[in-house]
């Protein structure tokens, strides 16, 4: 098969100067066969288990690096819901499993591992209870577990009475991270219509009705995009712009189809989805922001910077759909804002609000992520902005998260840095006002009329 | 099947003397110690146990089936490897040499060559086929060891790379 000088250069332009890569391969692992009402015997299964399958993902994400050039950036393991392995168990403290989950973890050498977690978007059964109570103690001792909790969809409507409690679990997580400026929060997030295959961290797991391991694929790429639209120049019309967009988008999706099948086909297990999410890094030039810069917002969040982002996220959704017929998970653009150097420059400016970002998120791909507020936020505070984010999704039926940091110690305007791949975020201010009374009322918004479609 | 355990539990209720596991059976880590400690022997049907290969469920068989979408070249023995090699870097007398000698080194024929120079500066396309058999990892190092600082670098790649790329 013959290529073109031109098509030769730009893959190899992509991968060398556009820091073009597979973000993450993701094993998924059903646990549910690890359920046992003692809860020792129950963290070996698990170990045992996750070691078992996991055992060869990185050498061979490492052998589809070597042999197609393509670089592979993280292995990760998503696995079931652990609130439903522990239901057999009474106890009230499941960080033990916590803590087989980070040994299996590092056993098998990957970056992260996903899946301390729960659906409670209707209520609690005691295991969910006990999940959401042990995150503070889960993930404060240990290096690799995240944690996600659905606490809302467009069904069920959104659970106020566990958003309040997920709001003072923040809280505490970040107080007992404190020396790490609350980087336990970074491990954990909520959702509304929670994506049951997403293989990116920290909502990664393997929800019910996924078979018994999968391995799904994250690509990224904003800075292909974003070089796209530079060679694109200013004078195109937005048509054009779109078009840029979805072209790039097919490419990038197609390299992650090619590590998902092939890295699939080498472990001997399911190939689930093509996550195709512009993910950004603090690396200049892998940003979101640049390219809605690009596309003619002066500054990120600016008036315009929503309806670039919705034309953004749209085409990166035409074009990975036509490059794959399994696309899935979260697939959109990412908008976390410690991670973007982009982002963290317009909220240092002035340009990019609390409230900007939300509105955002109504058209993004996930929601307000990476955002650091004050260490001293009131929980109810915390609470209204994640319930805030809950109805963007839930009304219009999207998946919305949040991940939100309250840096202790840290007042508006100062700066934490993370480090890696969390990057540097700057502290927002939520404001003077509260919602104290919304959250004293306890109970749920029941769920829109746009839920009941049957 | 559900995956069976034999957890550290089991062992320590079995007490002493030998327990023989049904095949599949995932024996954790912890229960191959307490076995160790309490002198027990865990046996499969056939001899001393050995950890199953793992079983990705009843999904996996027919995805793995599906799933090679193209071929590997081992799966074809008469067919070669496609691979696309580009160096740029400063130009000199030799590099093509040096590459071409590389890539007979290791069983791969050239099949196009393209190259440019701009002002002291050349880019090369190579796209080449290796042999049947010959490993790419052993032509891929070797020819990234070329070149090198202030000089040129190579990269290749296969050529399955391009063709997901740029072809549907």
């Amino acid at each position: 098969m013959s290529f073109t000088d031109q098509e030769i250069l730009e893959t190899v332009r992509m991968f060398e100067l556009e820091t073009l890569d597979i973000r993450t391969t993701t094993l998924g692992i059903s646990l549910y066969d690890c359920a046992d009402p003692d809860l020792e015997r129950t963290c070996e299964k698990v170990y045992a288990k996750i070691v078992h399958h996991a055992r060869d993902l990185v050498a061979v994400a490492r052998s589809i690096t070597s042999d197609f050039g393509i670089p592979i950036v993280n292995k990760r393991i998503a696995v079931s819901p652990i609130s439903m392995v522990a239901a057999a168990c009474a106890e009230e403290d499941l960080t033990p499993l916590a803590r087989a989950l980070d040994a299996a973890a590092a056993e098998v050498g990957v970056d992260f591992i996903g899946g301390y977690s729960a659906y409670l978007y209707k209520g609690f059964t005691h295991a969910d209870r006990a999940v959401l109570e042990s995150i503070p103690s889960a993930l404060s001792s240990t290096r690799s577990v995240c944690a996600s909790l659905a606490l809302a969809s467009t069904r069920a409507g959104i659970n106020m009475d566990a958003v309040g409690r997920f709001a003072e679990i923040v809280l505490e997580t970040a107080r007992r991270t404190a020396e790490e400026g609350g980087l336990g929060c970074a491990k954990l997030v909520c959702f509304c219509n929670a994506v049951e295959d997403n293989p990116f961290v920290a909502g990664a797991h393997i929800g019910v009705g996924e078979p018994e391991t999968v391995l799904n694929v994250g690509v990224s790429g904003p800075g292909v995009v974003r070089s796209a639209l530079q060679r694109l120049g200013p004078e195109a019309d937005l048509l054009a712009v779109a078009e840029t967009v979805k072209r790039t988008a097919f490419k990038i999706t197609r390299m992650g189809e090619l590590v998902g099948r092939e890295a699939a086909r080498r472990l001997g297990t399911s190939f689930g989805i093509v996550d195709v999410s512009l993910a950004p890094t603090p690396a200049a030039g892998d940003s979101v922001s640049d390219i809605l810069e690009l596309i003619g917002a002066e500054r990120t969040g600016a008036p315009g910077t929503t309806a670039a982002l919705a034309l953004l996220t749209d085409a990166v959704k035409k074009g990975g759909a036509m490059a794959s017929s399994s696309v899935g998970g979260l697939s959109g653009a990412f908008i976390p804002v410690s991670e973007d150097s982009g982002m963290i420059a317009a909220v240092r400016d002035g340009a990019l609000s609390l409230a900007k970002l939300e509105a955002m998120t109504s058209v993004c791909s996930v929601g307000l992520d990476m955002i650091a507020v004050p260490g001293d936020t009131p929980a109810s505070t915390i609470a209204g902005i994640i319930a805030d984010e809950m109805a963007v999704g839930m009304v219009n039926q999207k998946t919305t998260a949040v991940r939100i940091i309250p840096v202790p110690g840290k007042g508006p305007g100062e700066t934490v840095e993370w480090g890696g791949l969390l990057g540097t975020a700057i502290v927002q201010d939520p404001g003077p006002f509260g919602c104290r009374v919304l959250f004293e009322r306890g109970g749920r918004i029941p769920a829109p009329l746009q839920g009941y479609r049957n | 099947m559900a995956t069976r355990f034999l957890t550290a539990d089991d062992v320590r209720r079995a007490g002493a003397g030998e327990i023989v596991v049904a095949e599949g059976t995932l024996v954790t880590p912890q229960a191959l110690e307490a076995a160790r400690e309490l002198g027990i022997e865990i046996r499969g049907g056939a001899g001393p146990y050995q950890e199953p290969q793992p079983d990705r469920g009843p999904d996996a068989t027919r995805a793995v089936r599906s799933l090679p979408h193209l071929p590997e070249p081992s799966e074809d023995p008469l067919a070669g490897t496609g691979v696309i090699v580009t160096a740029v870097g400063r130009n000199r007398r030799g590099i093509l040499a040096e590459i071409t000698t590389t890539l007979n080194a290791n069983g791969a024929s050239v099949h196009n060559v393209s190259q440019r120079v701009v002002e002291g500066y050349f880019h090369l396309i190579l796209v080449v086929e290796l042999d049947a058999g010959a490993p790419f990892d052993g032509l891929k190092t070797a020819l990234e060891c070329l070149g090198g600082t202030d000089d040129y670098a190579v990269r290749v790649m296969h050529e399955r790379v391009f063709r997901y790329m740029h072809r549907v």
